[in-house]
């Protein structure tokens, strides 16, 4: 078509046709408030005394990433499979969950990923710091002491821990009875404890002169010999043949004996030693009665230990204090005084006082003391006055001029008598002494601030250590600050027990084992309070597509050249892992 | 929340939609769900605007702008060419406000879908006519301020139930999606693709300009909109088959209003009402569902 | 071959012959033959077309904005009331370069309702940059859609070829219908500069700003002024193949006349036999049809219309306030030249009614009696009312 060719239009065609990209155009100058991302704190963290990045812990638990979680618990607690058994879980009571149905599970979730690390026989593989030249003596390898020795150990130092019986553990070898902790779990934490380099000496008997003489070889000692001396009940008839001290009870059945019982035994006390007593006496063939002097909800012992007491019959008599034993052939009289609540104590608990009533007798064949323990020695404890000492939340710490210097923990000092305590105090006194060894002592109380979780009073090693957890906020994320509208309701996970008439006839571990598949859509209830958990809605809600994948930890960042600081990222946050602050602040 | 949205993007940054801009979330999911064999017609809406001035343009699929009431038409069109050019893999959407779905561009989408063209028409519904600024529409809520209905004079008459309109055209597909509910909406937006005919998505898409509220609440109140049966999710196939896909939270509809500026105006005697009719178009719905006898 | 057909038919068959790929019309009497004759050709497989039936004339163009900016050859018909309705429309498609033709069958518009020739319609939207070519016969209907399509294609314009109601579009008159083959050589395969392309997105009609508004307008100005040139290359193309040509006016008698008949559309047949008449007896009078409004050949028209001392410019259509548009036209396009005759304006025929040859002559004596005219626009054959 060759005259076709020769017509054509000279004019070139000029159209609104626009394939040019928008991106010239820089919508970021629009802004006037700023999204940032700022990862916050979890209540649950601060809640728990050692400090444990719960909500983190979750998060890779819902990724199957249960080594990881295993370690980011091992990173603030050496005891994950004996904390996931007989913790009290006060995390549990700030989970904010607990407002929107139940609080999660942490203690079985923690349990769960302990027993997946044994069984899958993990090696953790923690950070540590290189080794540096001081060297610390431990006194006592319970909870307290073997925490210690083992953070100090990540803080580079080389610990040494004598332990005066044939085996590590404290109360969790020679107290906590197998039904709440087998003994097989507690053996391989202390390996793992083992295993980053604490040295425990057993049969290791430490005497008062150790103290003196310890500067020669260490520069400091820390005390956690705990409290395995029953306190007397200032009765008449209290020292009599057969009547027991509780502790020392637990302490023969955990080396194997198995006193067999018949008939009523009276258990006086009310705190977890009188429990623990009461319900090993059940196991063993007695009828336990418990006699405390205040009310069920008084009792110091852990809420759970008294349910599951009730629960395989133990008896509980409240508001009776022991007035006087007596024997009467093979049984004993146990008179006590009926009380009745007359305010309120400073703890909170009841305040009581002597009713009216007449006493009352109670005849059983056995008796146990369990009102509560001490140091075995005077000299374990704090010097009070006598020595310029620094009083911290978990431990005491003597930064003697002449001397190995000393800090006393677990038990000693701590006001709560728990595991998770003892492990606080050992976290505690390892950061303070590396504080003391770095920067002297008059920095140890001020700089302690600086790793609490939270508002505190619990401690983050891996803050200490300036791990990723550093970075976050100290801000304790709320309830109302959670976009609920992510979350479904879902049941709590029920935990899985031995039956009530097994229980009854055995020291078989009572809690049995969740799957991994509950415990990933238990930890998936959890709402990571202030934790991105990448669950991109601030990418995917970007109206105007700021919000860009890299290869940071973060995952993501945002181009400010294009924000235009609408903020829907930050509300639609489910976590309150964003803030949205003023453009310039 | 798992989403199944691809990382794909077929829009830029440097749009210019206001901040929070529900109608820009809302074109971003849609072609995240569609992708990039798709030819976009335009008509009149706020997206003439954020889709760029000449010469450029925010997403990367072809558009073609065209007059305010032509969508259903000009998509008519674009189909028919590419059907007549043996392409009949490429999907054809029409990307309309309500103004260009409920009012002036009503009889040419009752056309298309008459004649069962086979396209997409979405309408994303901001509820009023905002590009102009914030003139009421037959879209606009019972109880909504608009500059046309102001003060005392605000919106007495109920919102024009567009997607039953539609339905009773025994279109193929027709179904609600919203903003807040990517996953839903995504896919709605595929399942539309796969069927041939006429398809309508209507896409609850919030406006902070003309709504009064927050940029930062969009997604939020787009959200409680279905949480209270305000803008159920449902589709509806084939004229008859009706599914609901969200049971709502049955929220209390002043949760939705007292949110938002242009409803401040309203009283509890106010909110009871809507409220009644709210229950009233649920409950109808659940009948049409077979939810409810 | 030569086949007797109506008007309708003849552009249905040049809708046919120029291998439209999508038609989309919506009925409207006079039109109705147009888009059946197509209805039947798309479904009976004569075309390989698709036939949109719209719902509107409004929908009707607007599908066709889609069909052509996704780059197929695209067609419609109207009249009156349905052209009034696409007039938006009318914008969109010059607006976007759509060389969309479209068959424009004047009719009056309402109220009263009126379904017969008057050219107002059409007229009315000269300014909405549509290409206008108004036909005489049933031969020219068809061969201006044949060339439409190719010199729309060429400038990326939207072409209006415009009949008179019944007066052309129902009547049979012998038609030479072209081979398909020599249809082929002239107008070859659509090539669209641009087209909607999913593998190079881009937007068409965005937001223009003052900044490049009037560059795209002074763009379609500059186009439609290079249809004046064009159009006679692609004439004597058309020539070259099918041995005819029109013009974009058509000067009978011109070079002596003292006095020139302006027309256009099917009164230019009768005034042909009254002009042949009257040169019979003697006098000096030519006749100037008028095929090419837009763009309006002003140069060709001061060239054949100078040298006379009279024109009487005769409309089937009145602009209100003003006068007939076609007198309008020729009167500005004189304007600007130093010898120029004096321009006399009649309405005629408006809503149908006959322009028989005696008014057509009533027209030449009424202009060569008068010294001047009498008025701007002369309505010629009013009754009393």
């Amino acid at each position: 078509m060759a005259e076709q060719e020769k017509i054509k239009s000279e004019v070139p065609l000029l159209i609104p046709r626009s394939c040019e990209s928008t991106l010239t155009n820089m919508t970021g100058s629009w802004r006037f408030l700023m999204p940032r991302y700022e990862e916050k704190t979890a209540p649950c963290s601060t809640a728990c005394p050692a400090g444990e990045d719960i909500g983190r812990i979750e998060m890779l638990t819902t990724q199957g990433l249960f080594k990881e979680a295993w370690e980011t618990i091992l990173r603030e607690n050496p005891f994950p499979a004996v904390c996931g058994r007989v913790c009290y879980h006060p995390c549990e009571n700030r989970c904010n969950r607990g407002e929107f149905d139940d609080a999660i599970a942490i203690h079985s979730i923690e349990r769960f990923l302990a027993d997946a690390a044994s069984r899958n026989e993990f090696k953790p593989s923690i950070e540590k710091l290189p080794s540096k030249k001081q060297k610390i003596a431990v006194v006592g390898a319970g909870p307290s002491g073997l925490a210690a020795a083992y953070f100090l150990t990540l803080l580079g130092y080389i610990c040494d821990v004598f332990e005066a019986m044939p085996e590590a553990g404290g109360v969790l070898r020679w107290g906590i009875p197998l039904y709440r902790l087998p003994i097989s779990v507690l053996r391989n934490e202390i390996a793992h404890i083992e295993s980053v380099g604490v040295r425990i000496h057993t049969g290791k008997c430490i005497s008062k002169s150790f103290l003196d003489e310890a500067h020669n070889q260490y520069s400091a000692v820390f005390m956690g010999c705990g409290h395995s001396r029953t306190r007397g009940l200032n009765i008449p008839g209290e020292n009599m043949d057969g009547l027991e001290d509780g502790i020392a009870f637990l302490g023969k059945v955990r080396q194997g004996e198995t006193p067999s019982f018949d008939g009523s035994v009276a258990v006086i006390g009310g705190g977890n030693t009188a429990v623990d007593v009461a319900r090993s006496v059940l196991r063993l063939g007695g009828k336990s009665i418990l006699v405390y002097r205040r009310r069920r909800q008084d009792m110091p012992a852990f809420d759970q230990e008294i349910h599951m007491a009730l629960e395989e019959g133990v008896e509980i008599r409240e508001l009776l204090a022991p007035v006087k034993v007596e024997k009467n052939g093979r049984e004993y009289t146990l008179t006590v005084q009926p009380m009745r609540v007359a305010g309120t104590d400073t703890d909170g608990r009841a305040a009581i006082e002597p009713d009216n009533e007449m006493t009352q007798e109670i005849i059983v064949q056995r008796i146990f003391k369990a009102i509560g323990e001490e140091a075995a020695e005077d000299w374990y404890n704090p010097p009070g006055e006598k020595e310029k000492s620094l009083t911290l939340k978990n431990s005491v710490l003597i930064p003697r001029s002449q001397g190995a210097v000393l800090v006393i923990g677990g038990d000693l000092t701590n006001q709560t008598k728990s595991v998770v305590h003892a492990v606080a105090s050992g976290k505690e006194a390892a950061i303070a002494l590396d504080i003391l060894f770095q920067e002297g002592s008059e920095a140890v109380e001020s700089r302690l601030k600086d790793y609490v979780v939270g508002n505190g009073p619990s401690l983050s090693m891996e803050v200490y250590m300036a791990g990723p957890r550093s970075e976050r906020e100290k801000h304790i994320v709320e309830y109302d600050e959670i976009n609920t509208d992510y979350f479904e309701l879902a049941p709590r996970v029920t935990q899985p027990r031995l039956l009530i008439e097994e229980r009854r006839k055995t020291f078989e571990e009572i809690d049995l084992k969740i799957s991994a598949n509950v415990a990933i859509r238990e930890a998936e209830r959890c709402f990571n309070c202030g934790l991105c958990n990448q669950c991109d809605n601030c990418y995917l809600f970007c109206p105007d597509l700021s919000i860009q994948k890299d290869d940071s930890s973060q995952g993501r960042h945002i181009n400010y050249d294009y924000c235009k600081g609408c903020g829907i990222c930050v509300v639609e946050c489910p976590r309150n892992a964003m803030v949205l602050e003023e453009e310039g602040t | 929340m798992e989403l199944n949205v691809l990382d794909e993007e077929y829009m830029t940054s440097g749009h210019v939609a206001c901040p929070g801009c529900g109608a820009a979330i809302a074109m971003r999911f849609f072609l995240k769900a569609v992708g990039d064999k798709t030819i976009i017609v335009l008509p009149a809406c706020c997206w003439s605007i954020i889709a760029g001035p000449y010469p450029q343009s925010t997403v990367k699929v072809p558009v073609i702008h065209s007059a305010f009431e032509t969508g259903g038409a000009v998509a008519s069109g674009v189909r028919a060419a590419l059907d007549m050019k043996g392409d009949t893999e490429t999907t054809v959407v029409t990307w309309a406000g309500d103004g260009g779905t409920f009012d002036i561009g009503f009889q040419a989408l009752s056309g298309a879908v008459e004649r069962n063209e086979d396209f997409i028409y979405v309408c994303y519904d901001n509820e009023a006519y905002m590009n102009t600024g914030i003139q009421r529409s037959s879209s606009t809520p019972y109880g909504a301020w608009t500059t046309t209905t102001p003060g005392d004079e605000w919106k007495k008459l109920r919102k024009k139930n567009i997607v039953e309109v539609l339905v009773a055209h025994r279109i193929p597909y027709a179904a609600t999606a919203n903003i807040a509910f990517p996953e839903d909406l995504v896919r709605k937006a595929k399942k539309a693709q796969s069927i041939k005919g006429s398809k309508f998505l209507h896409i609850f898409a919030s406006c902070p300009t003309g709504w009064r509220i927050p940029s930062e609440s969009s997604i939020k109140i787009a959200r409680i909109a279905v949480q209270t049966n305000i803008f159920p999710l449902y589709e509806v196939e084939d004229g008859v088959k009706y599914t609901i896909n969200y049971k709502p939270k049955e929220f209390p509809v002043s949760e939705y209003f007292k949110l938002q500026g242009r409803f401040q105006h309203l009283t509890d005697e106010d909110m009871k009402h809507i409220q009644k009719m709210v229950d009233e178009d649920w409950a109808l719905l659940l009948r049409k569902a077979g939810e409810r006898p | 071959m030569k086949r007797v057909v109506e008007g309708s038919q003849a552009v249905a068959e040049a809708v046919r012959l120029a291998r439209v790929n999508v038609i989309s019309a919506y009925p409207i009497t006079p039109q109705t033959h147009i888009v059946e004759f197509l209805s039947e050709y798309c479904a009976n497989g004569t075309m390989n077309a698709r036939f949109l039936r719209v719902e509107s004339e409004h929908s009707a163009l607007a599908a066709l904005i889609g069909t052509a900016s996704t780059g197929v050859r695209s067609f419609t018909a109207t009249s009156g009331q349905g052209l009034a309705l696409m007039h938006e429309l009318l914008h969109w498609a010059s607006g976007a370069r759509l060389p969309i033709v479209m068959a424009e069958v004047n009719r009056a518009l309402a109220p009263g309702w009126n379904i017969w020739i008057d050219q107002t319609d059409s007229l009315a939207q000269r300014d909405t940059g549509w290409i206008q070519m108004y036909c005489e016969h049933g031969q020219e209907v068809l061969d201006s859609v044949i060339q439409a399509y190719r010199l729309g294609e060429l400038v990326s314009l939207p072409v209006m070829v415009v009949l008179d109601a019944f007066y052309l579009s129902h009547t049979y008159e012998p038609v030479d219908i072209p081979e398909q083959e020599l249809v082929d050589r002239f107008l070859p395969p659509y090539k669209p500069m641009f087209q909607l392309d999913t593998e190079d997105p881009c937007a068409f009609g965005s937001l223009v700003t003052p900044n490049a508004y009037m560059e795209m307008r002074h763009n379609i100005a500059m186009a439609m002024e290079e249809v004046l040139s064009l159009f006679q290359d692609v004439e004597n193309e058309f020539e070259a193949i099918f041995d005819r040509r029109y013009g974009a006016i058509e000067p009978v008698g011109c070079d002596d006349a003292e006095i020139i008949l302006v027309t256009s559309g099917t009164v230019t047949s009768t005034c042909r036999q009254v002009v042949d008449d009257l040169r019979s007896r003697g006098e000096k009078v030519g006749l100037l049809k008028v095929k090419l409004f837009r763009p309006f050949p002003v140069d060709l028209i001061r060239q054949n219309l100078t040298s006379a001392k009279k024109i009487a410019v005769i409309d089937r259509n009145f602009s209100f306030g003003a006068s007939g548009i076609f007198a309008q036209e020729i009167r500005a396009a004189l304007c600007n030249t130093p010898e120029r005759p004096l321009s006399f304006g009649y309405v005629v025929g408006l809503g149908g009614r006959d322009v028989t040859e005696d008014v057509l002559e009533d027209i030449y004596w009424d202009t060569k009696n008068n010294e001047v005219p009498v008025k701007e626009s002369i309505w010629m054959g009013l009754q009393e009312v």
